[in-house]
C-alpha cells in the first residue's frame, strides 16, 4: 500500500511539475483569469480530451450536439459557463 | 434482464408512435450512439497456450433530451460468449438539471467512484483492450448502483470543484453459503437491496488550473452489506478511492501527455464464515481488506509533420490488487500492460497490446503467470 501511496505521489508531482514547466506567461495569464476569460474553442480543446479525443464540430448536427450537451454536461462535470461556451464555437463552427 | 430490453425497446416505439401521431415535430430529441469492438487474442497462461479470435461486443447508448431540463439516458451491452448472446443493463436513469449548479438523477447509474468506471471503461476510450486490476468482475471497485444521485460543477477563481453524492441499494456481501469460495466477497451490481441500509457514496473532484489539466479527486462509499435478519446484517463495508489526472500538450516532448491513476480501498466488517473439510463445517474469519491501484501514461505525438506519427499512440500501465490474507480468494497479483495504437478517427482505434500479469492466489490458488497478447478494433458510433 506504501507504494501505492508513492507512486500516486510521484505522478502528481510528476503532472505538477511539467505543467509548471510547460507554462509560458500568457497560458499563466489566461490560468488566473479563470473561465470567464477563456473562448469556446479553448475550453472545447482543454475539456474533451480529458476523457477522448476531440471530435470535430462537423461529427453531428446541431440538434444532435444539444443533446450530447446535456448528456457531457453532466458526465463530465462541465460548468454552465463552459458548457454553454463549448457547444456555442460547436454550433457557430459547424 | 429481457424484461428490460422489452421494456426499453418499447420506450423507443411508443415514444416515435406518439410523435409520428401528431403532425407537428416532436420536441423530443432522441439518439442512438455507443461503442463496440473486436479482437483478437493470444494467451500464454503459465506455459498452457491458447489463441482465438473474438465475436465483438457491442453497447448502444440511448439519449432521450425531453426539455432542456430532463434527460433520459440508457446504455446496453451485447456480446457473444460460449455461443449465447449475453445482454446486460449497464445503465439506465432519469436525469433532471434542478439548477445550474445541480442536477438529479435517479435510476441504474455509473457510480462516481474515482473515475475509470464512469469516464474511461468504453472501449473507444480506454487506451487498452483491457481494464485495470480491481475494476470488472471479481473486482473490489464498484461500477454502477441503483438509486439517486445529485451533482453539479462550479468554479471557485480560477480553479474549479465538482461533486457527486448519492444512495444506492449498495453492496451486498457473499456470506459463502451457496459459493463458499467467494465467502467476504462484495457483490456490487444488486436491482435489489438485501436489507434495509442505503448506501452513501460521493466523489470530489479539485482542478486546480482553470485549463483543467490536472484532476484530484476523492471518493468514498459506506453500506451495510449484509443480508437483513442474519447473522451478517450488521456487517458494514467502507470504501475509499483516490483519483489523479492529468493531460496537456507539452511542447518540448511535440504531443500530449496523458496521466491517469487510481487507488481503491476495501474495508468490509469482521464475519464468520464457514467451509467445508473432510464432511465438517468449519468456522473461519479474515481480516477482510483489499486494495488495488492503477497508473497509466500515454504519449501521442500529435505535433508529428506525417499523419501516420499523428495517428499513433503510446501507452503504458501498471496494476496492483491485494485481496484479504486468509480467504478463499486470497492474492496479490501484479501487471504491466503496454500498448500502441493507431487511431483511425477521433473515435475509432486499433490497439496492440501486450499484458504481463504475475503474483500468487486468485480463485485456483498457486502461481499467476500470464502473458496476453491482444489486438483489438475498437470503435464508437
Amino acid at each position: 500500500m506504501k507504494t501505492i501511496i508513492k507512486t500516486t505521489i510521484v505522478s502528481l508531482l510528476m503532472g505538477l511539475l511539467v505543467v509548471s514547466c510547460s507554462s509560458n506567461k500568457e497560458a499563466l495569464v489566461q490560468v488566473k483569469k479563470g473561465v470567464q476569460a477563456k473562448s469556446g474553442v479553448q475550453l472545447w480543446g482543454e475539456n474533451c480530451v480529458r476523457c477522448h479525443n476531440i471530435p470535430s464540430p462537423a461529427a453531428f448536427n446541431d440538434v444532435d450536439w444539444s443533446t450530447i450537451e446535456m448528456h457531457m454536461k453532466v458526465r463530465a462535470n462541465l460548468t454552465k459557463v463552459e458548457s454553454e461556451k463549448i457547444f456555442e464555437f460547436i454550433r457557430s463552427a459547424n | 434482464m429481457k424484461k428490460i430490453i422489452l421494456t426499453l425497446i418499447l420506450f423507443v416505439f411508443v415514444g416515435n408512435i406518439y410523435a409520428q401521431l401528431d403532425n407537428k415535430p416532436s420536441k423530443t430529441q432522441f439518439m442512438v450512439r455507443g461503442y463496440g469492438s473486436a479482437s483478437f487474442s493470444s494467451l500464454n497462461n503459465s506455459g498452457e497456450k491458447e489463441s482465438s479470435f473474438n465475436t465483438g461486443t457491442f453497447a448502444p447508448i440511448f439519449l432521450f433530451k425531453l426539455s432542456d431540463k430532463l434527460m433520459f439516458e440508457a446504455e446496453m451491452e451485447f456480446e457473444f460468449e460460449n455461443g449465447e448472446l449475453e445482454s446486460a443493463l449497464e445503465y439506465a436513469d432519469v436525469m433532471y438539471v434542478m439548477n445550474d449548479y445541480m442536477t438529479i438523477r435517479a435510476g441504474k447509474f455509473l457510480l462516481p467512484f474515482g473515475t475509470f468506471m464512469e469516464r474511461l471503461h468504453p472501449t473507444w476510450i480506454n487506451k487498452l483492450s483491457t481494464v485495470p486490476l480491481g475494476f470488472g468482475h471479481d473486482g473490489i471497485v464498484p461500477s454502477t448502483g441503483v438509486g439517486v444521485e445529485i451533482r453539479g460543477a462550479f468554479s471557485v477563481s480560477s480553479s474549479k470543484f465538482n461533486y457527486a453524492f448519492y444512495s444506492t441499494n449498495g453492496p451486498k456481501l457473499n456470506n459463502g453459503a451457496d459459493e463458499p469460495e467467494e465467502a467476504g466477497i462484495l457483490h456490487f451490481n444488486n436491482y435489489e437491496d438485501n436489507n434495509t441500509n442505503k448506501s452513501f457514496g460521493g466523489r470530489i473532484g479539485y482542478l486546480p488550473f482553470s485549463d483543467s489539466s490536472v484532476e484530484l479527486g476523492f471518493s468514498f462509499l459506506n453500506s451495510k452489506v449484509g443480508d437483513a435478519d442474519s447473522s451478517y446484517e450488521n456487517v458494514s463495508s467502507n470504501l475509499i478511492a483516490y483519483d489523479f489526472s492529468f493531460i496537456k500538450k507539452i511542447e518540448p516532448l511535440g504531443g500530449v501527455i496523458d496521466i491517469k491513476a487510481q487507488v481503491n480501498t476495501s474495508n468490509v466488517g469482521d464475519a464468520s464464515y464457514f467451509e467445508e473439510h473432510n464432511g465438517v463445517l468449519e468456522e473461519y474469519t479474515f481480516d477482510n481488506k483489499s486494495d488495488s491501484f492503477y497508473a497509466q501514461l500515454s504519449y501521442r505525438p500529435t505535433a508529428s509533420e506525417t499523419d501516420f506519427f499523428n495517428n499513433l499512440e503510446f501507452v503504458g500501465r501498471v496494476s496492483k490488487l491485494n485481496t484479504p490474507e486468509g480467504s478463499e480468494w486470497e492474492s496479490q497479483v501484479n501487471q504491466k500492460t503496454f500498448g500502441i495504437n493507431y487511431w483511425l478517427n477521433w473515435r475509432s482505434a486499433i490497439k496492440m497490446n501486450y499484458q504481463i500479469t504475475d503474483g500468487t492466489g486468485g480463485h485456483g490458488g498457486g502461481l499467476i503467470d500470464r502473458k496476453l497478447f491482444t489486438i483489438q478494433l475498437a470503435f464508437g458510433i
